[in-house]
């Protein structure tokens, strides 16, 4: 199975319009695309089973070679086919919606002859459900439909060859000749009629479109150093962002896997509490108020119905369900289960009270107004943490092992009491509790200092007692636990880049996880270590690392959630959120420290 | 069947509605929160949303008040029990189409399944049957408009 007619995950790049997201390959083939939202079932598919999955290819027929870039500062992605019998340029996009009747989604494929004359074919094979469904395909007059229950796909073309249906698949061939502009245009409906654009409408809405991601990116505030990658990042982030609620997804995709052939394959499509400080962090520091404000305002309205408590991770509607189960796909390269869903949510998880509440406080001294049912509630959170914390739990990689006390677990709750003191200091939160919270918060310190730090390891270690090392306690350093001035920071950054590093890469963990099988070095882990380098005044150290890192991406500045130490071949569900949002992260603390 | 009996009822009515999703909110069955979600049509500002909310809600309660009024003059019959099956209606109705649909149409800050992404919403959509808010949801908003339409129906069929 593996590599039978799988693409590299390196060689996708995406294209979205704030409510779902598409993988386009090299080859010319969308993959991967879900709808009527990130986190519907895909109509495309085929990134997790080429025989059923479903995809849309366009692609010379002659052998060719590739040259891909996004639109400067957009999220339109343009691929160059370059073959012996001449030369064509692809622009994807996914179409925002401009005024008037428009389709609700629609994505556009521009064909551009640049020279000679190529053959080109292309083919939909939408496959609805997961690929479970097959699609009912006929013609509203001149252009081909596919249907499924509640949804529909309407394929228009101009120039483009005349579209054949057979069972299962709409397809064309014609030649593009030097100075021809083809175009295709798929238009998607849920539970409503289809809308038919005519090619005006999809050139001008194509050109808008482009004109908005420009727009956006230039009202980035960001001018320090990597501002290409962090720009590109900043793209994905918002390619991430959920529109209709505010919502961020942790990536892309479902169940693309840790390891080649093994059984870690999870669904991402979900938004992480744990995620939200350092988005927000991030959306600030680019001057993105708005998305933060809207996110912030997500959170709060997603975590009320489960308040005090927060659930590990919510749907992008706000829903705290994501049950679990598994597709009769054939998986990316063999990958299996392919699974749908995501069984931590309803994990234990103490590290995200003090997510969400570094997110407050970064709102709040942002300027973002917290009201005084929003500090009601954060304060019982607090009051929360101050019962909660002696507790074990499945930390912040949510193993399916025994609950430990995971020292970053621990941190964290020490985050969010301190938080919540800051809070309350300013009068945004109550401070009736504070004496407790701050009694709490000092014995945290106390537990951590006496059982988490290993004098024979030189170094906090990943749970109380342990002598395992954990990435994720870089992610202190990142909230100030230690502090920049604290050895105990710079002991461990070395023991951890030592013991869990190679090159530039880092593991997450040594030790058990309750999980077979093994996986990639943590793209994100990474980024930390080179924000924690920069908090800790080794610059060199810090740029060094982060020059590397900007190298591992793909040709068009993506990033999955792994690489493989080997191969260096991208592993894990992408674009990967997480990673982008620790790399401007890292990117804008190194710079702040250049300065 | 006299205004007054309308008004009185929608006012009574309109109480019993806000403090059952109050309270189911408050237990955990539902993110639903009327007030909130009609305030924040003339503020971002929470509190003072919530405050505008409830003046909003009453208005709003008042006005079916007088539409549950006109239809009980128009079919010559009122009551408690035909109350409550307006009051049925009306919940289907407020969780099918009134707080479904029209609201993110007409709200400022609210998302709709058609933002993309120049739009910054601050609250999420609804959704069919208001799901998006919890699975309980349609059940409680149903037995509090239920609630609603006995009262209304039984003020009104009091004052005749």
């Amino acid at each position: 199975m593996r590599d039978a007619g799988y693409s590299p995950l390196r060689e996708y790049g995406a294209i979205g319009d704030g409510r779902t997201l598409a993988l386009v390959s090299s080859k010319g083939s969308i993959d991967w695309l879900c709808l009527p939202d990130l986190d519907s079932p895909s109509v495309f598919g085929a990134i997790l089973d080429t025989q059923s999955g479903g995809s849309f290819s366009l692609a010379p027929e002659p052998p060719f070679t590739v040259e891909r870039a996004y639109l400067p500062e957009t999220n339109a992605l343009q691929t160059i086919f370059k073959t012996e019998v001449g030369v064509v340029r692809v622009t994807d996009a996914m179409l925002l919606p401009g005024s008037g009747l428009v389709p609700s989604r629609e994505l556009a494929r521009r064909v551009e002859g640049l020279s000679g004359r190529v053959p080109m074919r292309w083919r939909v094979e939408p496959r609805f459900m997961y690929g479970s469904r097959r699609p009912e395909l006929s013609r509203r007059g001149e252009t081909p439909v596919a249907r499924s229950g509640k949804d529909a796909l309407a394929v228009s073309s101009w120039d483009a060859g005349v579209p054949v249906l057979d069972e299962t698949s709409i397809s064309a061939s014609y030649v593009a000749c030097a100075g021809d502009d083809a175009l295709l245009a798929l238009s998607a409906a849920h539970e409503e009629p289809l809308v038919f654009p005519s090619r005006t409408e999809v050139e001008s809405r194509l050109m808008s479109t482009i004109a908005f991601w420009r727009g956006w990116s230039a009202g980035r505030t960001y001018e320090g150093p990597w501002r290409d990658a962090v720009i590109r990042s900043a793209l994905v982030l918002k390619l991430l962002i959920h529109s209709p609620s505010g919502a961020i997804a942790a990536a892309g995709t479902a169940s693309l896997p840790e390891e080649i052939g093994g059984d870690r394959n999870w669904d991402y499509r979900f938004c992480w509490v744990r995620d939200s400080a350092l988005t927000l962090h991030a959306l600030m520091r680019l001057g993105c108020p708005q998305e933060g404000e809207s996110f912030f305002w997500w959170l709060l309205h997603a975590s009320q119905l489960t308040h005090p408590r927060l659930r590990v991770l919510y749907r992008l509607n706000g829903s705290d369900r994501a049950p679990e189960s598994t597709l009769p796909l054939s998986g990316y390269q063999g990958s299996r289960p392919v699974r749908i869903g995501n069984a931590a949510v309803g994990q234990e998880q103490l590290d995200i009270y003090g997510d969400l509440m570094q997110t407050a406080w970064l709102y709040a001294s942002s300027g973002g107004d917290l009201d005084s049912d929003t500090g009601r509630r954060l304060a019982e959170m607090a009051d929360l943490i101050c019962e909660l914390w002696r507790r074990p739990d499945c930390g912040i990689w949510e193993v399916r092992s025994e609950p430990l006390h995971f020292t970053h677990s621990k941190i964290m709750c020490w985050v969010a009491l301190d938080g919540a003191l800051r809070l309350a200091e300013r009068d945004l939160i109550p401070r009736a509790h504070a004496t407790k919270w701050q009694r709490e918060a000092e014995a945290i310190r106390a537990f951590v200092d006496e059982r988490c730090w290993s004098e024979e390891a030189g170094c906090y270690v990943r749970s109380a007692g342990s002598t395992e090392l954990d990435s994720s306690l870089l992610l202190g350093a990142l909230m100030d636990y230690p502090s920049e001035r604290d050895p105990h920071l710079n002991a461990t950054i070395t023991a951890l880049r030592r013991e869990l590093g190679s090159g530039p890469l880092l593991n997450r963990y040594s030790g058990e996880d309750g999980l077979g099988g093994t996986e990639g070095a943590f793209l994100c882990c990474s980024f930390w270590l080179a924000d924690a380098l920069a908090r800790a005044d080794r610059i060199d150290e810090a740029t060094e690392l982060m020059e590397q890192l900007i190298g591992l991406a793909n040709d068009v500045g993506l990033y999955s959630e792994e690489v493989d130490h080997q191969s260096g071949e991208f592993l894990g569900n992408m674009p990967q959120g997480l990673v982008h949002l620790a790399l401007i992260n890292a990117a804008v603390s190194i710079g702040m420290k250049q300065r | 069947m006299s205004i007054w009996g309308a008004i009185a009822g929608g006012f009574v009515g309109t109480l019993v509605l806000t403090t059952a999703l109050s309270a189911a909110s408050g237990f955990g069955l539902t993110r639903m929160d009327l007030p909130f979600l009609l305030g924040t049509i003339v503020s971002s500002d929470r509190g003072r949303a919530k405050a505008l909310g409830y003046a909003m809600h009453f208005a709003t309660g008042l006005l079916f008040g007088m539409v549950y009024l006109g239809i009980f003059a128009a079919i010559g019959e009122s009551g408690w029990a035909l109350g409550a099956l307006f009051g049925l209606v009306h919940g289907l109705f407020a969780g099918t189409a009134l707080v479904t649909v029209v609201l993110p149409a007409i709200h400022p800050r609210m998302g709709t399944p058609f933002s993309a992404a120049p739009d910054r919403p601050l609250l999420e959509a609804p959704g069919f049957l208001m799901l998006n808010y919890g699975r309980r949801t349609p059940l409680v908003t149903i037995v509090a408009h239920i609630a609603y339409g006995t009262i209304v129906g039984g003020f009104i069929s009091l004052a005749s």
